[in-house]
């Protein structure tokens, strides 16, 4: 083989979700320095969202968070959080990489995560939640999750009155509240610069816009809530503390519609979201098993239980008293203050309609915001539906740039398990580009 | 006097797991009496960072010599804390985890009862910790060599990993050539580009190592040795054996398919006009039979072995949905006014541009009729399907020419012998059992083990490479390093006590007991012990004791309970 100068034994992991820890940590446990670079202040991505994980209903927190902690503690492992990759130049064994760092407002050497700071704020309770998907609402500062790893406030950068208008009467409540002099508005962004040797792509997903399908009432109804919402109502740390209660009260009827955004031209999206089916079969087991009484539909097209256990456990989800009715409903509307669902069931061959209190849209993937741009800087190719493309279809592991790796659904939906496989393999990848073994 | 030992207890509420059904301030209170109890505090989440923030203060103040943390099963966070404990400057090994999730607040309602229970659960916690004894871990340097068990794509792709990243892999394959199902493999879903190609530019890549070490026709019959340094003992063609010293084991092992004869409604192997798929893609890639004029209606049967508890194969095969669209497309270019349908339950085109070849495969005319055949029989020279159409609700006939079983994927022959020699669990339909569902999917619960593609489950072949790189990964992290870290709860002998007796040697599982013949006395290979403790049990004269678990350790642990 020919002399090639030697890989500088780093690598950059773009994406702190699940898929990127795993990278970060294979690769940090194989002896090498990670920088993980991650948009949000704080790494645990989507899962960290989620109550439960299908099929085995563990709690989902539970199985995330020593890796969270992992991940945080990991001495190879350089976490650079409010920031974004902005330029790369170089190649496999050699990149440059610039990044640029937003600042967080509070010293995260300083902080304790006391949380005097979100008790004090002028903004209690006015923020919207998105951690909690819009159920409740938070401090202008605030630490996203219990377990969110750096375990560090940050201050939101779109509300915070100091930094929207640049004041906050006439002392912000939280310098006050801050008996360590954490918060800190001077700071400015700054830009880091790395030096690695492989990269790892792991920017994920973000959730299909529900309202581009009106005919449900997404935004209409207040009955009417996306998957993701429903994750943080069953989640003990979430906006209810785990009941399922909506606009006060316990309903008893839920409609789980199947497919939003997903396996549907009209809305530009004609791809399997591959995640839906499963997270929904685990709702309506968690609604039966939750909820005394309830009553719950699950309208599908194809149910694609596919991965280890998930055959088995959808079986059981019908056992537990949950109905399948094939046939995605045409449209959800309101009569005497119930939600009506319309469709036509194919197997019964004629239409119907169902009273819901609740009809959970279980909304498909979509690549995230700020994918073309990332794409871009990377300088990688994206596939007609603006996922991430591989170089060899039949491996989605490797980019059509040498050195660069993919990871988790960047690359296309999917579920954890196959996220962290494919995590690993990127890792793979990777640590093959800077292995010292070489030298 | 030696002074006191002061335990730190620390209780988890794990959001509303525990503090739902359990009443921790009582707890909390009534643990303040418990003698050598100096501190007790209690936490939403005992595993966040806050949680082991605290612990650690207090550790690092020296105002404890003890730590035990009441929260979930040890299998979850023990780990967490042990590695909590250690950093703020503490013997890992002086913590204890006590279980009052699992063991307790999941499974009992009333919440005095849990509440009662949980408080016996943690005092016997305190009783144990005050007993236990630092310990350290052992270091041992690794063979940077991987066994690799499967030579299809799976095995293929993680050998070549492990070889760019500049170490060795053995390569042990049942038969006589590389490439496992792959070579039979013609046109991939969805893209239709030729497998071969990728297969062949993996074999020559794969071929340019000299550090590969290949034996074809050869079987893994033994494994000895602990991770890092496993000794493999393979057996080859000519019935002899040879020895490999490795650092790690990737099986992949892939699958064979299901035996169509075990659905004899379907009539396979009675009859020229009932195939499967197996068959159908070697005759698309060689031409078909055209003896009796090519076939003018062909009908794909899916699920065959698959989703079917008649006869215990309740897993879905992943890939079959698939399979099919590709070939009922491929039919209809070869035979373009040939009528192909397939029929089904659920399509799963879940793979990226799998829906769209789906959507493809409709447009092109596949038909697809919901419903699994009952049965297929002959006329004259037609085959009946006989089959209930799911959506129009009735029962229906069809004729075929052809009829195509999409058959499932089964472990491949021999799993079942290689867990054994291997040491490592099988899932109930006798695939690999990973570590992890989520999260450690190409991990064994056996240290240096580790599983690519289908041996764990039914996957295609995208899946199928990105498992295996994975797994190229997970079996190389000591590679790297240099060195494996031993846990240090193994069994000991005690010399003066022991009187040579061998029971114990022939309840190892792990093969960990070596006699000193000219001592008369049985020996711990510590590097190979798991810890199980099944030799500590047998021992006659209680020579063996289980580091962590001594007996003294184990009764104070009792006596908590009997408080």
């Amino acid at each position: 083989m020919p002399a090639v100068p030697p890989a500088i034994q780093k690598v950059l992991v773009i994406g702190g979700g699940i898929a990127g820890m795993q990278a970060s940590l294979d690769v940090a446990n194989a002896g090498y320095q990670v920088y993980l670079v991650e948009r949000y202040p704080w790494i645990g991505g989507h899962m960290s969202q989620f109550d439960k994980t299908f099929p085995t209903n563990d709690c989902a927190m539970c199985t995330i968070s020593p890796k969270l902690t992992e991940v945080g503690q990991h001495p190879a492992i350089e976490l650079i959080t409010n920031a974004e990759v902005q330029e790369v130049r170089g190649e496999k064994g050699a990149f440059h990489v610039r990044v640029l760092q937003r600042p967080r407002y509070i010293d995260e050497g300083k902080c304790t995560a006391c949380g005097q700071c979100a008790k004090a704020c002028r903004l209690k309770d006015k923020v919207f939640d998105d951690f909690n998907m819009g159920f409740g609402t938070r401090s202008a500062c605030y630490l996203a999750y219990p377990q969110a790893i750096p375990v560090t406030y940050a201050i939101d950068p779109d509300h915070c009155l100091m930094v929207t208008r640049g004041q906050c009467g006439t002392m912000p409540k939280c310098i006050e509240a801050c008996d360590r002099q954490a918060i800190d508005f001077e700071q400015q962004e700054s830009s880091v610069e790395l030096e690695v040797g492989a990269i790892i792509v792991a920017v994920g997903y973000e959730v299909f816009d529900p309202r581009m399908k009106p005919e449900y009432g997404y935004g209409k109804y207040k009955g009417v809530i996306t998957s993701l919402e429903m994750e943080r109502l069953f989640s003990p740390s979430g906006p209810t503390e785990g009941e399922i209660i909506i606009e006060g009260k316990v309903p008893k009827r839920f409609v789980f519609i199947q497919c939003v955004g997903s396996r549907d031209q009209t809305v530009g999206n004609p791809y399997c979201s591959r995640v839906c089916c499963m997270y929904t079969a685990k709702h309506a087991y968690g609604i039966r098993d939750r909820v005394s009484g309830a009553q719950v539909t699950v309208c599908f097209t194809d149910v694609r239980a596919f991965g280890k256990g998930y055959e088995e456990f959808h079986e059981r989800v019908q056992r537990s008293g949950v109905v399948y009715r094939r046939g995605l409903p045409s449209e959800v509307s309101a009569r005497n203050g119930n939600l009506v669902v319309r469709g036509e069931d194919t197997l019964l061959n004629r239409p119907y309609e169902e009273e819901a209190d609740v009809v959970v849209l279980a909304c498909g993937l979509r690549p995230p915001r700020g994918m073309k741009e990332i794409a871009a800087i990377l300088d990688l190719a994206v596939d007609e539906n603006g996922f991430l493309k591989e170089q060899d279809p039949h491996d989605p592991v490797v980019s059509g740039r040498p050195g660069v790796f993919f990871a988790g659904c960047c690359e296309s939906p999917k579920d954890i398990t196959d996220s962290v496989s494919q995590a690993s393999g990127a890792a793979a990848k990777a640590l093959a580009v800077i292995s010292k073994v070489h030298g | 006097m030696r002074k006191q030992l002061r335990v730190g207890v620390y209780i988890c509420h794990c959001g509303r797991n525990i503090a739902g059904y359990v009443d921790i301030p009582q707890i909390v209170e009534k643990l303040k009496a418990v003698p050598n109890v100096t501190m007790v505090k209690d936490e939403k989440y005992m595993c966040s960072d806050q949680g082991q923030a605290m612990i650690q203060e207090d550790v690092r103040e020296g105002i404890i010599d003890r730590v035990v943390v009441a929260s979930c099963s040890p299998t979850m966070h023990e780990r967490t804390f042990r590695r909590c404990v250690a950093e703020a400057g503490f013997n890992p090994y002086l913590y204890q985890q006590v279980d009052i999730r699992e063991n307790c607040s999941w499974v009992t309602k009333d919440r005095e009862e849990a509440t009662a229970k949980a408080y016996a659960i943690v005092q016997a916690g305190v009783s144990r910790v005050k007993g236990l004894k630092p310990l350290w871990p052992t270091e041992y340097p690794v063979t940077p060599t991987a066994l690799v068990i499967g030579g299809g794509v799976a095995g293929i792709t993680a050998a070549i990993d492990i070889l760019e990243a500049g170490f060795k892999v053995v390569l042990v394959e049942r038969v006589d050539h590389l490439g496992g199902w792959a070579r039979r493999i013609g046109r991939g879903f969805p893209t239709l580009i030729p497998v071969q190609d990728f297969l062949q530019n993996k074999l020559e890549v794969l071929e340019s190592y000299p550090q590969l070490t290949l034996h074809l026709s050869s079987e893994v019959v033994a494994l000895d040795g602990f991770p890092g340094n496993f000794q493999a003992t393979i057996r080859q063609v000519d019935n002899t054996t040879i020895e490999e010293t490795i650092g790690s084991v990737i099986v992949s092992t892939g699958f064979s398919p299901f035996d169509a004869r075990k659905k004899p409604e379907y009539g396979y192997g009675n009859t020229k006009q009932v195939i499967t798929t197996v068959e159908l893609e070697e005759l698309l890639e060689k031409g078909m039979p055209s003896d009796n004029g090519q076939p003018k209606e062909v009908a794909f049967i899916q699920c065959v072995g698959s989703r079917d508890k008649s006869i215990e194969r309740e897993y879905c095969s992943r890939a079959c949905c698939m399979v099919v669209a590709k070939q009922a497309l491929l039919l209809k270019e070869l035979i373009p006014d040939a009528q192909v349908s397939v029929f089904y339950m659920d399509v799963r085109a879940f793979g990226k541009g799998y829906e769209e070849f789906y959507e493809k495969a409709q447009r092109k005319g596949v038909l697809y009729i919901r419903g699994n055949p009952s049965e297929v029989y002959r006329a004259g020279d037609k085959m009946i399907i006989r089959y209930e159409d799911t959506l129009l609700g009735r029962p229906q006939e069809a004729k075929a020419d052809l009829v195509v079983l999409a058959v499932g994927m089964e472990p491949a022959e021999g799993t079942a012998d290689l867990t054994n020699t291997l040491r490592v669990t099988a899932d109930k339909d006798g695939f690999f059992l990973e570590a992890h569902p989520k999260l450690g999917p190409l991990d064994t619960h056996a240290d240096g083990i580790f599983i690519a593609g289908c041996c764990q489950g039914p996957k295609d072949l995208p899946d199928t490479v990105a498992q295996a790189h994975g797994a190229a990964a997970r079996a190389t992290l000591s590679f790297h390093q240099g060195q494996v870290i031993k846990e240090p709860i193994v069994a000991s002998v005690d010399e003066e006590v022991c009187s040579g007796c061998r029971l114990c040697e022939a309840i190892c599982s792990f093969d960990a007991l070596r006699f000193d013949e000219r001592r008369k006395r049985m020996t711990v290979q510590e590097a190979v012990c798991k810890g199980c403790g099944a030799c500590a049990a047998t021992c006659p004269s209680g020579a063996i004791s289980l580091k962590h678990f001594l007996p003294s350790q184990m009764l104070s642990w009792v006596e908590g309970f009997l408080l």
